[in-house]
Order: C-alpha cells, then structure tokens, then sequence
C-alpha cells in the first residue's frame, strides 16, 4: 500500500520537478518580456501552460468561424524575425487575427532572441506561402553549393533558424525551388518592364522598337540565370521532369506573354498564336546556347540572340511579300484562263 | 487509510505548485472541477471522477495508464515477434514509409516517443549514414581530377567538415520495452547517437526545442490524454520541427474494412494467445485501434495543438495513417 504511494510520490515529483523546471525558465522568460504577455499568464507560471492552450484553442475557434476557407490552408501564425520585420511590415499578410493572439502566442513563445521588437505590435503574420517562399530565397544562395537539390532547401531553413525537418513542407524538393527561383524571375522581368513602360508614358524615354524591345527583354531576363550558369542545366532538367512540366510551362508561356504584352501586342487573331510561338523558340534555343557558352560575358549569346530576331523579322516581311506576290500571281493565273476560254470560244453563251 | 494518504499526497502536490488558484480549485474537492480546461494536469489524482476508454471499457483515467503500462510489460518479449505475425511483416513497410518521407537530413535529432524497442530509431540511424556516405561519394567523384588549388586547400585544412552527428533518442514510459530495445541495439551493433530514456509522452522530460523530429509509431492511441502528448511535442520541436505519428485509422473501403474488422477481431487475439501467451493484451490492442479518432479528426487535434501544415498520408488503403505536422 505504502509503496504504492511512494510510486504515486515519485512519479508526482518527477512531473513536479519537469513542471517546476519549466515555470522557472516561463517566469524568467516572461519577466524579459515584460508588459507584453497576457495578463492571466505573467501571474501564474504555471497556469501559463493552461492559459496557453485555452487561449490557442479558443482563438481558433474565433478565427475558424472568422475565415471561410479550411484551417489548414490559410492558418496564421507570426514569426519573430527581426531581420525580415521590414519586408513583412510591407506584406501586410491578410490580418484576419485579433489583437489577442499575438498576446497569447508572445507568452507562449519564451525565446528572447527573438522578443526585441520594435513597438508593441511588432509580431508579424505570415501565411505558410510566405514562409515557404521566403525558405526557398534564403535556399538560392546555397544552390552553388549544393545545386538544386532538398540539401540547398536544409541550408536555407537553418539561416532562418528553422530546423531543417521542414524541407519536409517542400512535397516535390529540387523542383519547387526551381520553381521558385522561375517565377521570382518572371516577376522581376515585369517589373522592370512596367517600370520601363511607366518611363516612356511619362516622356522620359524613348520608345523602343518592337525587335529591340524584345531583344533587351529576353537578355535581360537571362541574365538573371547568370550566377546560377554553372548548376542551370540540373535545374532544366528538373523543370522537364513529367510532374513538373505543367507548371514549368505555364511559367514559360506567362513569360512571353508578358513580353509580347509591353512590347505592345495587342492582336487577337492567329498573330497571337504565331507571335508567342516565335518568341517562345528564340528564348528556349538561346537560353540553350547560353548554357555551353564561354564567351566573355556572353556575347556569343547576344549575337545568337540577335540573329534569330532579325531572322523573325525577316520571316515576317518575306511572310507580307510572298503573300502580296501570291495573290498577283493568282490574279495573273485567272486573267490567262479567262483568256483561254474565250480565245477557244467556250465563253460565249449560245 | 488510503484516502486520507492520497490527501496528504495531493496537499504536498498543491503546496509545492505554489498557485493559489489551483488549490481553490482543488480544496474544492472532486466535485467542483466542471470550469477548468480539459487539458489541466496539475491535478490528475483529483480527476479520478472522469473516465476514459481502455479498448471497449471504460475506465478511470487514472487507471489507464497503468493497464497500459501492464500489457506492454507483459508483451515486450515476444512484441516483435508478434508485430511480423500479425502484420504479415508490413509494419516493416510502414516504418520504412515513415523513414521516406520524413526524409532526414544529416545532423538532425530526433526524439522517438513511445519507441520501445526502437525500430524507428534504428531506421532512422542507418538512413543517415546511407545519406552520409552518399555525399562522401557524390563529393569524391567530384574530386575525381582536383584542380593544384584544391590539393593545397585539403593539406591546409584540417578535417573540419566532421560529419554532423545524428541522435536518437527513443523514450517510452515502459522499462520492459526499453530492455528489449537496447537487447536489440546491442545485437545489431549500433550504439553511437541512440539514448533511451525512460518518460511519460504526457510530460516529456526533456527541455524546450531541443528536436528536429518527433516520431512516435503506434503509440499515441494508448497515452490518456492526447492533447496533452501533442503540446508536448510542440514544445520539445525546435522551430521548423516535424512531428510525425504512425497510428492505426479508419479504413476508407468498406469491403476491406469488413475484412479487416474480421482478421483483428478472430485472429490477433488468437495469435496474442498462441504466440505471446497473452489473449486480453491483444484484445486491448484490436479494441483500442476502433477507439482511436479517424484521419480527419485526428489531424483537427493536430491543428488545434499548435502544429501548421499538417497532413496525412493513407498506408494499406487506410489501416494505417501518417500524421505529418510542422511547428513553425
């Protein structure tokens, strides 16, 4: 009986020591944040586990009934980095949150590297997309390294002092950073190009023609493959991979699209097809080029480059001229059958 | 006697929390519990009043863990033995679909929850070291034809790329088991980066953010308090942590799920008693199983706990479910 009891004791101090243990280091922690926790938690360390969870629990079902997609994909939650606090001050993540769960969430995080925030409301949201993306741009410094592979993932977490388990968040690896990597790409491309565009509507620059404007789009984009030459071919082979050829296409035709667009193309017949397909083979076969290319900042593939332009263009004019002759000629055909039938009297009427 | 004993014993507990709030509540008796959190354990010998499942009965909660405690004692020799037998040697399968996708890196710890005889770490282990001596390989075909430069580098440098150290930890509430683990390491030959600790998946004894991964395979349908397991698993990942959980679920196709009612309910109980000599164990094994909340809703627990991109995975057309969640 007695011993049963001492089993009781031990085990209840074991747990009491491990809950003690933890307060302490709770009550410390929470005595460095100071006027931030919640209330309830800084008076009782312990009930600090309790109040943690009520909190958590109960803002979820606040937030569950706020937001009308599925928890699990638009789940919330707040990172403490205070080297990215500016980009995330500019993302306004959608902030479907009340002003408690930071609270909650504050207490329930006792790390102090991260507490020093500027301001009280210095936590910041962030949806899992965005933690994602930002994993997969801390991921690209290490691609020289490792090349494009779940290792260069492992390496970008750990700079962001997450554990390198959540490359386990990535289900198709290498390819969603290549992924990434195209679409970041493709996003500055636009950038720049409306950035250009803004200039000429406002009469700081000139216009530029149709074959220059694309030429310098297409370099400048490939150059944004530059630093990563040496492990590109790896990354093209991921892109062509089955599972990934849907989406490395859609980046791909978006890409054109959106060069044809500031280049000023607005057709909508068959001229929408054949002008994206031109553009989209100039691109593929000098960024091919660009990948055995040794020259001195790649001025093989620029001259590549203008080449096939000028060859489209050229294309396009002979196009016009072997349009406009052939339809002569097959005026010129009519007139001598029209001659023939009366020259052998078939034309007269009887 | 014995109730005034456990009096004396829940005044020293309450003293020693030193929260004032507590013992309100807790002098208040067993009566007065009805406002609190389910989640409170500051007064487990208090809430003997509320009861939980233990296969098909319903017993105290302060009891479960107990019985549980017993009939892995009594299983823990032949518990292999009978894993393969019942399992027609799949869990292996399983285990290693766990390994796959958890998809370790090298370096990284990982703490093995209710592991007992240690099959995962064990995995786990010589999953790394494959990857590891994949890279030693990958790195020196690469140094097939070195430049004079990286000669020199390799002389100049001592060997500071020590490769990082992996560590297992496999802890389980049951000595038994652990017995039987370690029996097992020590035949395999594998000793370095695996400790085994003894502790309750309730209250883990170990401190904040110190894992990478969490595992815990087939065992969380026998902790009492589910919940409580989860946040401790929160708690002991490091940020960036994945918590995994192998668990018998629901079987989505109703023409195997009554194939498979039939095999647990006639057979494995059947086995329990010619293999391992012990019917009810295996009885409790099969009931808990149908206990234990379905995919969805263990993922909602998942969620709830604290964990982001949770998702799981369907093994055996549902007989077995990976449960896979990030603490980010």
């Amino acid at each position: 009986m007695t011993q049963l009891l001492y089993k009781k004791t031990t085990l209840s101090a074991q747990r009491n020591m491990a809950a003690l243990l933890r307060a302490l280091r709770a009550g410390r922690a929470l005595r460095g944040l100071g006027s931030v926790g919640a209330a309830p938690a800084a008076a009782q360390p312990l009930c600090c586990s309790l109040t943690r969870g009520f909190h958590r629990a109960a803002l979820r079902l606040q937030d569950e009934s706020k937001s009308e997609k599925p928890p699990s994909s638009s789940t919330t939650y707040h990172e403490h980095y205070q080297a990215h606090s500016a980009e995330q001050e500019a993302a306004g993540a959608p902030q479907e949150h009340s002003a408690t769960e930071p609270a909650a969430e504050e207490a329930s995080r006792p790390n102090t590297s991260y507490q020093d925030q500027s301001g009280e409301q210095g936590e910041e949201y962030e949806t899992e997309e965005q933690l994602q993306a930002r994993i997969l741009t801390a991921a690209l410094e290490f691609v020289p390294l490792h090349g494009w592979s779940v290792e260069a993932i492992a390496a970008g977490a750990e700079t962001l002092g997450l554990s390198s388990a959540s490359t386990g968040m990535f289900y198709n690896g290498a390819g969603d950073l290549v992924l990434h990597f195209v679409s970041q790409c493709n996003s500055q491309l636009t950038d720049i190009l409306a950035e250009q565009h803004n200039q000429v509507q406002l009469g700081q620059a000139e216009p530029k023609k149709t074959a220059e404007f694309l030429r310098d789009a297409v370099e400048t984009r490939l150059r944004m493959y530059i630093p990563y030459i040496e492990s590109w071919p790896q990354a093209m082979s991921i892109l062509l991979l089955p599972h990934n050829i849907p989406d490395s296409l859609k980046h791909l035709s978006t890409l054109v699209d959106d060069m044809w667009y500031y280049a000023g193309d607005r057709s909508t017949d068959m001229n929408w097809y054949t002008k994206r397909a031109a553009l989209t083979g100039i691109y593929n076969t000098t960024e091919l080029v660009m990948l055995q290319d040794s020259s001195p900042d790649f001025q093989d593939t620029w001259d590549f480059l203008d080449n096939r332009i000028q060859d489209v263009v050229n294309m396009a004019t002979t196009a016009k001229q072997v349009q406009a002759t052939g339809e002569t000629v097959v005026q010129g055909l009519i007139g001598a059958a029209v001659t023939l039938k009366n020259l052998t009297g078939l034309n007269q009427r009887r | 006697m014995a109730a005034s004993m456990r009096l004396l014993f829940r005044r020293v507990i309450r003293l020693s929390h030193r929260n004032v709030n507590v013992t309100a509540a807790g002098a208040s008796g067993r009566s007065g519990c009805c406002w609190e959190p389910p989640t409170c354990r500051c007064f487990s010998d208090a809430a003997g009043d509320r009861n939980t499942h233990f296969g098909f009965e319903t017993v105290p909660e302060t009891e479960k863990a107990k019985r549980v405690y017993k009939v892995f004692e009594n299983v823990a020799q032949k518990y292999d033995t009978m894993n393969d037998a019942m399992s027609l040697g799949v869990h292996r399968l399983w285990k290693d679909m766990l390994l796959h996708v958890m998809h370790p890196q090298p370096g990284v710890r990982l703490l093995d929850v209710a592991g007992g005889t240690g099959d995962i770490a064990f995995r786990f282990l010589e999953y790394i070291r494959f990857q590891q001596e994949r890279q030693k390989r990958r790195a020196a075909r690469s140094m097939q034809t070195p430049s004079w430069q990286d000669i020199s580098n390799n002389y100049s440098t001592e060997d500071e790329d020590v490769p990082q150290e992996s560590r297992a930890v496999v802890c389980d509430i049951n000595k038994e088991m652990l017995r039987v683990g370690k029996q097992k390491a020590d035949g395999l030959g594998i000793s370095a980066g695996l400790s085994w600790v003894v502790g309750d998946a309730e209250e883990l004894p170990f401190d904040d953010d110190q894992f990478d991964i969490y595992t815990i395979a087939f065992g969380i349908r026998n902790v009492t308090h589910i919940d409580q397991a989860l946040q401790e698993a929160l708690r002991v990942l490091k940020p960036g942590g994945r918590f995994m959980c192998l668990e018998f679920s629901k079987v989505t196709n109703p023409v195997l799920a009554r194939l498979y009612d039939a095999y647990s309910f006639q057979m494995i109980p059947v086995l329990g008693e010619v293999i391992a000599g012990d019917w009810k164990s295996y009885q409790y094994l099969v009931e808990s199983i149908r206990k234990f909340p379905d995919q969805e809703e263990f993922k909602g627990m998942i969620e709830d706990a604290g964990f982001y991109s949770v998702k799981y995975y369907n093994l055996t057309g549902g007989v077995v479910a990976l449960h896979s969640g990030f603490k980010l």
